[in-house]
């Protein structure tokens, strides 16, 4: 199979991957305390919570204490923690769940092969609790009724992604208004027909080599009195596509550049590890390899460090 | 006089050093102005960063404090702080604890330009990060038009600080490089008045100038 291939079928699979979510109304929100229905979807893990809550809204509006609360004081926790809705769905499910993450497998077993004998493990479904009161403002952006702060907030991701990539975000800028209505309804509406032109677009600018990676790591604090809980440390760096001329950058040189004291070896993790999708990364991947086929949608390799036991 | 590397654009340690001399420039010129309320260097993992404060103005000029109460006190239902908003109807000023603005000046680990992160430190949170918020109380009305063009809900927007991972207003820096080097030209300039120079083009529009006592030559 050629590398393209590979690159096109992973895509796919990282596109097609889902979290079933078994969200419940906080009680102090419920007429009826703690009667009300769960809701269950199966949700992309590429997309957004933020894109939910239309849904969330019609579902538990009749169980409200206050039925005339808008869309925009939804807000989403997992055990006390709110999740920031402008994450995606899978990084969240990686940083928050527990769930342990699948290691790289070995690479002649077919593809589509299930374990079911891990299944008792994961947490799934991932319980959620909807709150439509008592936001918390520290620690959430607000949504707005009309989608406008998650588009905001996505399209400031993929014109930095554009400016790393291409040293001038000039591909963003001269997207058509209709390039960028697509590439927005694809997201919005989890359609792959509509986003991947527009992507493809993205990723592969005329004339020019990648020149940096987009590549954001998400550190989990330990729990302290100072931090509440959840809170993440960001990082981000220049991440050069080659380290010298012809050879790319590897996940292992770049994390083992950006977190040394995290990442003491470029070849082998030991103390933390890197997880995207669900996965852990091999250090050996090269990087813009990774970012061609299963960035998120805003172009970012968002990635969970964990800690190993 | 040392250039400046790669401008339009600031080198990490062309942009630290420019904070350091912006805040000992302060340190020294402090009691001449009662612009900003303090200018301090913030150190983050291996990382500065510059915060200036100054006192909020129009907080207890209400043109919406009012209708701003009652939506907060419907949401913070179960609040402790429900009662101080009680309060606070009847005493506006906030009983000595100063509500101040906070601009957080960060260099992009992106564009590799400053970025300004705006937020409002109020004891009682009455100001939180919303579009709201920004055209209430940050934004001076003859601004509005300029904020409002660009992106999709304009030019200044919320984002998480890169720092502290909350919420706050940003300025969008994609244009910033052309802004700077457009009001530059082909002058030589320093670390520290690329800083000043940036203050004065993007600081206005959210209510950030650099106090004139600041400007002065510094006597030896």
């Amino acid at each position: 199979m050629s590398s393209r291939d590979v690159t096109s079928r992973l895509r796919e699979r990282v596109w097609n991957g889902s979290i079933p979510l078994e969200i419940r109304l906080q009680n102090k929100d419920c007429r009826t305390y703690e009667n009300s229905d769960p809701y269950l979807i199966q949700f992309p893990r590429l997309s957004y919570l933020a894109l939910l809550i239309h849904k969330l809204h019609a579902f538990f509006a009749p169980n409200l204490i206050f039925p005339d609360a808008p869309p925009s004081d939804i807000w989403l926790s997992y055990e006390g923690v709110p999740l920031k809705w402008h994450y995606p769905l899978g990084l969240l499910y990686d940083l928050y769940s527990g769930a342990e993450p699948a290691y790289p497998p070995d690479t002649t077993s077919p593809p589509h092969k299930h374990e079911a004998s891990d299944d008792e493990h994961k947490p799934l479904p991932w319980r959620l609790t909807v709150h439509f009161s008592a936001f918390p403002t520290e620690q959430l952006v607000r949504l707005d009724n009309e989608d406008k702060q998650i588009h905001d907030l996505f399209i400031q991701g993929v014109k930095e992604a554009d400016y790393l990539r291409t040293g001038t975000g000039k591909t963003v800028m001269f997207l058509s208004k209709e390039d960028s209505t697509q590439l927005w309804d694809g997201v919005r509406t989890h359609n792959f027909t509509l986003y991947n032109p527009i992507n493809q677009k993205l990723l592969n600018p005329q004339g020019v080599n990648l020149r940096h990676l987009p590549v954001r790591l998400y550190l989990p604090h330990a729990a302290s009195e100072d931090t509440e809980p959840g809170s993440l440390r960001v990082v981000q760096s220049l991440v050069r596509a080659e380290v010298s001329s012809r050879q790319p950058q590897t996940i292992g040189m770049a994390l083992n550049t950006i977190l040394p004291t995290l990442f003491p070896s470029r070849r082998s993790a030991l103390l933390a590890q890197a997880v995207l999708h669900g996965a852990v990364l091999p250090l050996n991947a090269s990087v813009e390899e990774l970012v061609r086929a299963v960035s998120y949608l805003d172009g970012w390799l968002h990635i969970a460090v964990v800690m190993m036991a | 006089m040392e250039t400046l590397s790669a401008f339009p654009h600031l080198t990490t340690s062309e942009f630290e050093d420019a904070c350091t001399t912006l805040a000992a420039r302060y340190d020294q010129h402090s009691l001449d102005q009662n612009e900003w309320q303090s200018v301090e260097l913030i150190y983050q993992y291996e990382a500065k960063y510059l915060r200036i404060t100054k006192p909020l103005q129009t907080c207890t000029v209400g043109r919406s404090t009012d209708k701003d109460q009652h939506t907060r006190s419907d949401e913070d239902e179960d609040d402790i702080e429900e009662l101080e908003d009680d309060d606070d109807e009847v005493l506006p000023t906030t009983g000595g604890l100063e509500v101040l603005v906070v601009y957080d000046i960060l260099l992009s680990p992106v564009y590799r330009v400053p970025v300004l992160y705006i937020s409002i430190a109020d004891p009682q949170h009455r100001y939180p990060p919303t579009m709201q918020t920004l055209y209430e109380h940050l934004i001076p009305s003859n601004f509005e038009a300029q904020a409002q063009s660009g992106g999709v809900i304009g030019g200044i927007s919320i984002q998480d600080h890169p720092a502290t991972n909350r919420p706050v207003f940003f300025i969008h820096p994609c244009q910033t490089a052309e802004a700077m080097e457009e009001s530059v030209g082909r002058r030589n300039i320093t670390a520290e008045e690329y800083l000043i120079l940036w203050t004065g083009a993007l600081g206005k529009c959210v209510g950030l100038n650099v106090p004139l006592a600041l400007m002065q030559q510094n006597e030896v």
